[in-house]
């Protein structure tokens, strides 16, 4: 099902998904601050409320615990409702329900509660502290998420489209700093992608560079410059870090021998530790190096451009690894 | 505005003109949730429980008679003090003790276990240990009623301590902004653990804070279940008729500790003196008698079947064999 604009961006492919799963199932719902009248903040839900009504996109009160757990009851008793929280650095708010309603509930009980949260993160709009936050690690531990994290506008769609029809809660962090900045190679396929399916997104024989999110296109511009001085990337987009692809991360590695991972958020904790991990215990033998982690450094993330870039990683570093990583 | 919180419901129907098949349901399930929790209570001082026991004596009016308003398809979201409301909906009180003793049995299979049991299949929501977690789910479950156009309602337990969480205050803020059909009935105990009400609000009543909502709110005698019962009703048939949701508070006491391990020496001998002869049960039970609707042999009978009833629950429950570990990663995600 392709759409029509030619070469929608990242912000067109996650509105685009939401439309099509909300004609598709009449059971979908949004749910969140501004999401109706507004058409939220970063304008994905644009036309929403005139579309399918007040019923179905429904505007809150400032109230990120209570709506997230008006979900939880919802999705319980049938409902698919997809939350939108307006930035993800107000999820901490709804961190009750998540963790000891959504994420147990179907482990205690065996009813499953079928909610999708989507929330723009990240860094690099000058946002600061409040505004730029990466929040897959304090999720990523607790078992009955899933955790979505797109790093092209074809996997924004498909992406989510699967994350709707699935039936346990899942976190859909939609990187904001890629909604107007990255476009689609051609039209929008509207077809569900997998999840827990990693991508090999460039191939490459010296260096393995693990990364999701923005650090998919910021890994294979660097990947195509490297490649001018002789070092071949390969770039593996998790793309879901819950469930995570292990066979397809390890399979790099073990071609390659080398691995780098990459993310925007702190490193200390960062999920690229879990990958390190992981692929130390899969691909031990196979490595010719220890595994390197590229991630931001431990402080927040301030707000002023100097700043900001000293703290989230810039292709120089990324490039400068890979290059010592791969001769090494 | 004038507070629309009050201390009494609209007069009451006389005791002739009530239905005595539902008055005398409502005396049994009060009844054999008193015989159940003596049960318990003695099962935990004998070492039969895994952890303590949160019985919920003293609060079977609210219970029971809040429950009692239901159709079996509307929606509850009880909590530790509610064993009332899950017997009137069809729990078996073995479930409830096997959940206490993290049986294959319990209503989660043991992966969950003590207070924390419930059935969808009677539509009550399990609730995690942070209450009340469970008005926001509860809120949830209304909007999926209203959202398919069904007049079911769902009705919400929570303690006084809960009226401090920012959950309480988000459910309500959502549910009266979207006109849900719910209704939020506070068992006001008197106690949060060990920290007295005057210390945990500063309101007149904890049912004016209904005022802040623009909802209907009203307290009652917490100890009186037909009170209870008459409050409830009007909320429930206000929320059924989409005119959105109500908070009713039912005052009453906390007689035993927290839970059983709980000695609760912080709590004044008078107020303790003073709830001894406020028995729920009893109290009820001689409503019943003075109007004919029940005499002497139906109190000894109900009584001693209710003994039984208890007793051998905790036969079937400590027979039952415990979870098998070995698919303990099964069911962490749904298919």
């Amino acid at each position: 099902m392709p759409t029509k604009n030619d070469n929608p961006t990242y912000l067109d492919a996650v509105s685009a998904a939401l439309d099509a799963e909300m004609e598709r199932d009449p059971d979908v719902f949004l749910i969140g601050e501004d999401v109706g009248q507004f058409g939220g903040a970063f304008k994905v839900t644009k036309g929403f409320l005139d579309k399918f009504g007040p019923r179905r996109v429904v505007d809150t009160p400032i109230a990120e615990t209570g709506f997230t757990g008006l979900a939880a009851g919802a999705a319980l008793v049938g409902l698919r409702p997809v939350v939108e929280f307006q930035f993800a650095d107000f999820i901490s708010c709804a961190f009750d329900p998540i963790i000891n309603v959504l994420a147990r509930h179907h482990w205690r009980t065996g009813d499953a509660m079928p909610v999708t949260m989507r929330a723009p993160f990240g860094a690099r709009l000058r946002a600061g502290p409040t505004h730029s936050q990466s929040v897959e690690s304090y999720f990523a531990h607790v078992p009955g998420l899933k955790i979505v994290m797109p790093g092209t506008p074809e996997d924004a769609a498909g992406l989510l489209i699967s994350a709707i029809r699935d039936n346990n809660p899942t976190l859909y962090l939609e990187n904001k700093y890629l909604y107007r900045r990255l476009r689609a190679a051609g039209p929008l396929s509207l077809d569900p992608i997998p999840l827990g399916q990693a991508k090999v997104v460039r191939e490459g024989r010296d260096v393995t560079l693990v990364t999701y999110s923005a650090g998919v296109s910021q890994g294979v511009e660097v990947a195509e410059e490297l490649d001018k001085d002789g070092i071949s990337v390969e770039v593996v987009d998790v793309r879901t870090l819950v469930p995570l692809d292990v066979e397809t991360i390890a399979n790099s590695v073990r071609k390659t021998s080398r691995a780098v991972v990459l993310h925007e958020a702190a490193k200390r904790l960062g999920y690229g530790a879990e990958i390190a991990a992981t692929i130390q215990e899969e691909c031990f033998w196979h490595l010719d190096q220890p595994v390197v982690r590229i991630a931001a450094k431990n402080t927040p993330t301030p707000t002023s451009p100097p700043l900001e870039d000293a703290v989230i990683p810039q292709p120089a570093e990324i490039a400068e690894t890979l290059r010592k990583v791969a001769r090494a | 505005m004038a507070p629309r919180s009050r201390r009494k419901p609209a007069a009451a129907p006389k005791i002739t003109d009530r239905d005595p098949q539902l008055l005398r349901r409502i005396y049994e399930v009060m009844v054999l949730t008193r015989a159940v929790e003596d049960r318990m209570v003695a099962m935990y001082r004998g070492g039969d429980l895994l952890g303590s026991f949160y019985s919920g004596h003293w609060h079977e009016a609210i219970s029971v008679g809040a429950a009692s308003t239901l159709r079996p398809d509307d929606y509850l979201a009880p909590i530790h003090r509610d064993l009332g409301a899950h017997l009137w909906r069809g729990m078996e009180p073995w479930q409830v003790m096997a959940s206490f003793m993290g049986k294959a049995t319990s209503p989660t299979g043991g992966r969950d276990g003590t207070l924390h049991y419930g059935r969808l299949d009677l539509n009550i929501y399990n609730l995690p240990s942070h209450i009340p977690a469970n008005f926001p789910v509860a809120t949830g479950m209304a909007f999926a009623a209203k959202y398919r156009g069904e007049d079911r309602v769902c009705l919400a337990f929570c303690g006084d301590g809960s009226t401090s969480r920012a959950d309480f205050h988000e459910a309500l803020t959502l549910s009266s902004v979207l006109k849900l059909p719910n209704v939020f009935v506070i068992e006001n105990n008197q106690y949060a653990y060990s920290t007295p009400l005057r210390m945990t609000s500063n309101s007149e009543t904890l049912s004016a804070k209904a005022v802040a909502y623009g909802i209907p709110g009203v307290t009652v005698d917490g100890t009186d279940a037909l009170a209870v019962h008459d409050a409830v009703a009007e909320a429930v048939a206000r929320a059924r008729a989409g005119d959105g949701p109500s908070i009713v508070e039912g005052i009453t006491m906390r007689m035993h500790g927290h839970a059983e391990h709980d000695p609760a020496d912080y709590v004044a001998k008078e107020l303790y003196e003073e709830y001894a002869k406020k028995d729920p049960v009893e109290l009820y039970e001689n409503v019943l008698l003075k109007a004919g609707v029940i005499d002497d042999d139906t109190v000894k009978q109900v009584r001693e079947e209710t003994r039984q009833v208890a007793i051998a629950a905790r036969r079937k429950s400590l027979a039952d064999p415990m979870p098998d570990p070995s698919n303990i990663e099964d069911g962490v995600y749904a298919d």
